[in-house]
């Protein structure tokens, strides 16, 4: 089980970044609206 | 067994010569590290932004100007504000979930443990900017910890200085929750379902994902801010076709949910340390859950409460004044479910506990001026008056600060191998306790009658409340060089501490030695 621990990380922490991403611009075009 | 192997493979690769001195601490990726890291910066900053707040309180010991020319007092009270959210309870914070969060897991460390490095070490740099700019001319910023523009488009070079820290904190703030959340998602031992979580992670799991949704929306604001500033934009300048109450509205929808940021780790701590000294488990564990999760939804729709003078419609004051009370629900049901554990529990008053009880009993008063201050007509008389700096400190200082005590003085003995100084720690709580009610509880007095905040001269008829705040202020503020004596001292010896260290205590962080070994759980636990 050991080497089980860790599975899906880098999708996990993908995700998490594009949705910071995409919340930070979507406050920039709420600015430009 | 397969732990020694294990190391022999690293030391074939050559990774395990570990650095010494300060390239150990710039290189290191070991959450235990990190952690230490992290709160020790948290309490040099406290010291710094504490010594902000006692100079502000020796300023208002008397009507009239003594000590400070107003600008500064204004630099002051803008610095204090900003370095006791994003320096102190933030990082702290941090410390503690990089410290905790792989132990409770039987995690070997966090996710991303090079990007952990990162995240702590961006973080100086921003403090030091903020501390720097009080030097650059003109001065630090002065315009409230809110960043309001037009105040914030008008200052000088400090206020950019301001600017690039607040994007490095959040930036700092976004990869660490990213770390969290996946740590605790993806690393934890196996049979450790989400629903055996012990409190203090559920509570940070909650609250890194109120970080992710709501620090690229500050970086969006200041974003503009810098444009405005710099690059001619008129995104809140209404010279320009502009709109500064934008700003306010996208800054509290960052700024509220930055307050329960700022209070469900505390929750966490709170809920891991009074089942201890109780020696009973946590009543409602999953209520808890329930409630801290419901916090954090709600905070999503209460921004406008900051706003009651500003102007809006009767409908949308109704709105956020209802959507702010009912946060008091979920609130109650945790400060129900902490009474509870403790009803009929054999407890004991370490330290730890006093400061948890306190926190209880305290940050309810906190809570309790919240609700006052929610009354859309009420708050439209104490906005912006000292109700609202007592409110506030009440949930911050024996909310976050009491919380962040008691949970060192809960996890010490696993941390250095050493108890600490029980004598000097109770000194310690019981002139915090009492030194932090002289502070703040006259405050409510001063805000009813009417002194309004960010003031720093007032009418004569403040003066003695301000005089008993100022004292209180001195007692509170040089009583937490007992608690820096005790972290030392039990740093540097004192009695060996046991595995378990409290009686009543459960969770694998429990189960490794005392001092907890620099690298645990590479062989992951199985949980029942």
């Amino acid at each position: 089980m050991n080497e089980k621990r860790g599975n899906g990380k880098y999708l996990t922490a993908f995700l998490l970044a594009l949705f910071a991403l995409g919340l930070f611009l979507f406050t920039l075009f709420t600015g430009l609206s | 067994m397969s732990d020694a192997a294990h190391a022999h493979g690293h030391d074939d690769h050559g990774h395990h010569a570990h650095p010494t001195g300060i390239m150990r601490w710039l290189t290191t990726t070991n959450h235990k590290d990190i952690g230490s890291m992290y709160l020790w910066f948290a309490l040099i900053m406290l010291f710094a932004a504490g010594s902000m707040a006692l100079l502000i309180r020796a300023e208002l010991f008397q009507p009239g100007m003594q000590l400070t020319h107003p600008d500064f007092f204004n630099q002051l009270t803008t610095m204090h504000g900003l370095i006791m959210i994003f320096g102190v309870i933030m990082p702290a914070f941090s410390g503690f979930a990089n410290w905790q969060v792989p132990l409770m897991l039987g995690a070997p460390d966090m996710a991303f443990p090079r990007m952990n490095n990162w995240a702590f070490w961006i973080l100086p740099v921003a403090g030091l900017l903020l501390m720097a700019s009080f030097f650059l001319p003109g001065g630090a910023v002065a315009g409230g910890w809110t960043m309001y523009p037009p105040l914030f488009i008008q200052g000088g070079m400090s206020y950019d200085l301001t600017i690039l820290a607040v994007h490095i904190m959040g930036l700092s703030s976004i990869m660490g929750s990213i770390n969290i959340i996946t740590t605790i998602l993806n690393m934890r031992a196996p049979g450790l379902t989400l629903m055996k979580m012990p409190l203090f992670v559920w509570t940070w799991l909650i609250t890194a994902y109120l970080l992710i949704a709501t620090m690229p929306v500050l970086a969006g604001a200041v974003t503009m801010l810098l444009t405005d500033r710099n690059f001619g934009t008129h995104f809140f300048n209404a010279a320009g076709g502009g709109d500064p109450v934008m700003f306010q509205h996208i800054f509290w929808f960052f700024a509220h949910p930055e307050v329960y940021i700022l209070i469900l780790p505390a929750f966490g701590i709170v809920s891991q340390i009074i089942p201890t000294f109780a020696r009973k488990p946590l009543f409602g564990y999953a209520s808890m859950v329930y409630a801290t999760a419901s916090i954090a939804i709600l905070s999503f729709i209460v921004w406008a409460h900051h706003m009651f003078t500003v102007g809006m419609p009767a409908a949308a004051q109704l709105f956020f004044m209802f959507s702010t009370m009912l946060i008091a629900v979920p609130t109650g049901v945790k400060v129900f479910n902490w009474v509870a554990t403790m009803w009929k529990g054999s407890m004991t008053f370490e330290t730890p506990m006093l400061f948890a009880i306190a926190f209880v009993c305290l940050f309810t008063i906190g809570g309790f001026s919240g609700l006052v201050l929610a009354i859309a007509p009420v708050d439209i008389q104490l906005h912006d008056t000292y109700y609202v700096v007592a409110h506030f400190h009440y949930v911050l200082v024996s909310g976050a600060l009491f919380s962040i005590f008691a949970g060192i003085y809960y996890w010490l003995p696993k941390w250095c191998g050493h108890m600490y100084d029980e004598t000097l720690g109770k000194w310690h709580f019981w002139l915090s306790v009492i030194g932090m009610n002289i502070v703040f509880f006259p405050m409510h007095f001063l805000g009813l009658a009417g002194m309004p905040r960010r003031i720093p001269d007032y009418a004569l008829q403040f003066t003695e409340f301000n005089q008993i705040a100022t004292v209180g202020a001195f007692i509170f503020g040089f009583s937490q060089l007992i608690f820096l004596w005790v972290v030392l001292k039990a740093i540097r010896g004192g009695e060996k501490a046991t595995t378990k260290v409290w009686e009543g205590a459960e969770g694998l962080e429990w189960t490794v030695p005392s001092p907890a070994p620099y690298h645990t759980f590479e062989t992951a636990p199985v949980i029942r």
